[in-house]
């Protein structure tokens, strides 16, 4: 095609086709011309084009949007319409724009032109495989949107929890993991087991993709059936039902201003203390806790199991003059007289704090003495200028600051090069 | 601040040969100048606000096709090829009509009056955010859809903008599809494959319209300022 932007004015291709007949046929012209003109002048094409207006669908394809299973053959055929003076042998087909071999072509009539596929592989993409009949010069005459697949697999893995009585999240796991060829729509649905009406989820993905959240009208005291229906155009599957009882699945929020702290100057042990959740007091539940600890440098954590239902514990067994990290979980349970233990909260965020250090490696003839000395000077300058930075001035002073910048230092991935190995004992 | 002073009618007046506009505004600033002492100073400021407008919707179309170019891109890809592919370009069936079109003779364009060009943009963006709207809700990944629906919240706020710029100016808003209605008449395509090429051409209408809004309101941007400027320097010069 030959285009000239600046010009103004340009001439669609129209070798080989009728001229358009009617005046009105003559407006729409003019205005593809301009419409040409504004698009070229906007942004030119890298390569030529064909391009023409129609009133009536060119040609008609069958079938039409077909759903297949992977390994099916099909027959196509696209008919071209008497006004278009097209045979044939002037057609071709393309799959997803790749021209199909003139091989599996085979003329029906003088204007119909079939194409075989066979053993179709899934659709390349989940809007279907476009399959394309063009004319000879490459413009598009219809086209069929092929959806290739597998029917789905049921559903599995379903879990649910109960945020403090007041709700219900499930997630499952899709049958068939890896690529789906097609659309799968998945619908949660539930219903009292001894009452019959089914009722749907509406809120997905609220806990990742394959998630549902019931917000109210939650019964409690009475079981549940609950089950995942998975459907694509190919068909549906059920999950196994799972049957629960809300106060089975009770979850809450982790506890409350969880502080930890020196036990007067012993070397080896900190003092936990948390507030139980919020929630707790208004649901006749306990809760027992778990304490989780760890070194400022490593990432095993160690836990502690036996808390029950106290709200403050003494760690002991620990490394002087270190700093460490705790967390707190708690799990509702005995939920209004129940035995049964409910779901573990979150980690509490973590709290640090460190242990006094050992009175032995203080000595002043210790040979390593001068190399401790001037780390810790080092250290002590750059507390002090932190001190300046976020303390506001030195009447905060306390361990507890002190505590607080060594978090800081290491969230900070400058502790690596200033404290040396040999503190650490 | 510095007054722009009079020299600025002078200039308006050698471009009286670009056209009736640059007459008109000299007419409109000489019957407001006679008007002047019953003009309150805080018309001025009124007026000021539109520049700002004017300036404002110019750069939220230069961000919507930027993220358009981005919608685009992974939209035509959930299409599959040939709709992804940078020369594809399908016949504009007559139903397509529906979509309203940025296509405008060169001369037409050039000489349409401030309000009529705000008016086929403002018409333009509420039936386009209706067509996307009505874009498959099933489309593609989450990620797709959470992009085409940030998309149509920002092309509601530059409609929005739009109808701000109208209303600063004294124009009053087209009457029709205020905000948006169902698609008047548009059937529904009759098979996917024909959906798919209604979606194609919504975005190419689309990035045209962007296109042309941006010289729309560049053009809008240069018109406006100065006769305002100087309007505010005579009231207080009163």
């Amino acid at each position: 095609m030959n285009t000239a932007p600046q010009t103004g004015l340009v001439l669609p291709e129209l070798a080989g086709r009728a001229p358009e007949p009617s005046t009105s046929r003559a407006a729409e012209g003019c205005a593809i011309f301009i419409y040409i003109y504004i698009y070229f002048f906007f942004f030119p094409p890298a390569t030529s084009f064909f391009f023409y207006f129609l009133a009536a669908d060119p040609a008609v394809i069958s079938p039409q949007d077909p759903t297949l299973l992977i390994g099916s053959s099909l027959t196509a055929t696209c008919t071209v319409s008497a006004d278009f003076h097209l045979r044939a042998e002037d057609l071709y087909w393309t799959l997803n724009g790749r021209r199909l071999p003139a091989a599996s072509y085979a003329a029906l009539g003088p204007t119909t032109l079939s194409v075989a596929l066979a053993r179709l592989n899934g659709s390349k993409q989940q809007s279907g495989d476009n399959l394309v009949c063009h004319s000879r010069d490459g413009g598009i005459l219809a086209g069929s949107c092929l959806y290739v697949g597998l029917p789905p697999e049921k559903p599995v893995n379903i879990s649910c929890w109960s945020k403090n009585m007041k709700d219900l999240t499930c997630k499952w796991a899709p049958g068939t993991e890896g690529e789906t060829f097609l659309h799968t729509n998945y619908t949660l649905k539930y219903k009292l087991r001894w009452y019959g009406r089914d009722n749907t989820c509406q809120e997905y993905h609220t806990a990742g993709p394959y998630s549902c959240h019931i917000p109210k009208d939650l019964a409690l005291f009475t079981p549940y059936e609950i089950w995942v229906e998975a459907s694509n155009r190919l068909g549906v599957a059920v999950s196994d039902v799972v049957m629960l009882d809300i106060l089975d699945v009770v979850t809450t929020d982790p506890p409350a201003d969880v502080h930890v702290s020196r036990v007067g100057d012993l070397e080896d042990q900190l003092s936990v203390r948390w507030s139980s959740p919020p929630a707790l007091k208004d649901f006749l539940f306990q809760a027992k806790y778990q304490i989780q600890y760890r070194v400022e440098d490593s990432s095993e954590w160690k836990v502690v199991d036996d808390v029950g239902n106290q709200t403050s514990c003494r760690l002991a067994g620990l490394r002087p003059g270190t700093v460490y990290f705790v967390q707190v979980r708690c799990n509702p349970f005995g939920i209004y007289g129940s035995k049964k233990a409910g779901i573990w909260s979150d980690w509490s965020n973590p709290t640090a704090a460190s242990t006094p250090r050992s009175e032995r490696a203080a000595g002043g003839c210790d040979p390593k003495g001068g190399e401790q000395n001037t780390t810790l000077r080092r250290e002590l300058k750059q507390f002090f200028g932190w001190v300046k930075k976020h303390a506001y001035g030195c009447s905060n002073l306390s361990i507890k600051l002190y505590d607080q910048w060594r978090v800081w230092l290491q969230k900070s991935h400058k502790t690596r090069n200033q404290v040396l190995p040999g503190d650490k004992l | 601040m510095p007054r722009p002073s009079l020299p600025q009618f002078p200039r308006v007046q050698d471009e009286a040969g670009a056209g009736g506009d640059s007459w008109g505004i000299f007419a409109f600033l000489c019957a407001a100048l006679c008007n002047l002492p019953a003009v309150p100073a805080l018309n001025g400021t009124e007026e000021l606000g539109a520049g700002q407008s004017i300036q404002k919707t110019y750069d939220l179309t230069r961000y919507l096709e930027h993220q358009l170019r981005t919608l685009a891109g992974t939209y035509l890809n959930y299409l599959g090829p040939p709709f992804n592919e940078p020369d594809f370009n399908p016949p504009r069936l007559a139903r397509a009509e529906q979509v309203p079109s940025a296509t405008v003779d060169l001369d037409l364009w050039r000489g349409l009056t401030d309000n009529a060009r705000l008016a086929a943009n403002y018409r333009a963006y509420s039936r386009l955010l209706c067509y996307l709207r009505g874009l498959d809700g099933q489309a593609g990944t989450a990620e797709l859809r959470h992009r085409l629906g940030h998309f149509c919240s920002s092309l509601q706020g530059l409609v929005v903008s739009i109808a701000g710029v109208m209303s600063s100016l004294g124009y009053p808003l087209p009457a029709g599809p205020a905000g948006p209605p169902p698609p008047p008449g548009a059937p529904a395509a009759p098979n996917d494959f024909l959906k798919k090429m209604d979606d194609f051409w919504l975005l190419k209408e689309l990035q045209t319209w962007l296109w042309r809004s941006a010289k729309d309101f560049n053009r809008l941007k240069k018109k406006v300022p100065p006769a305002v400027v100087t309007l505010r320097l005579e009231a207080r010069g009163f």
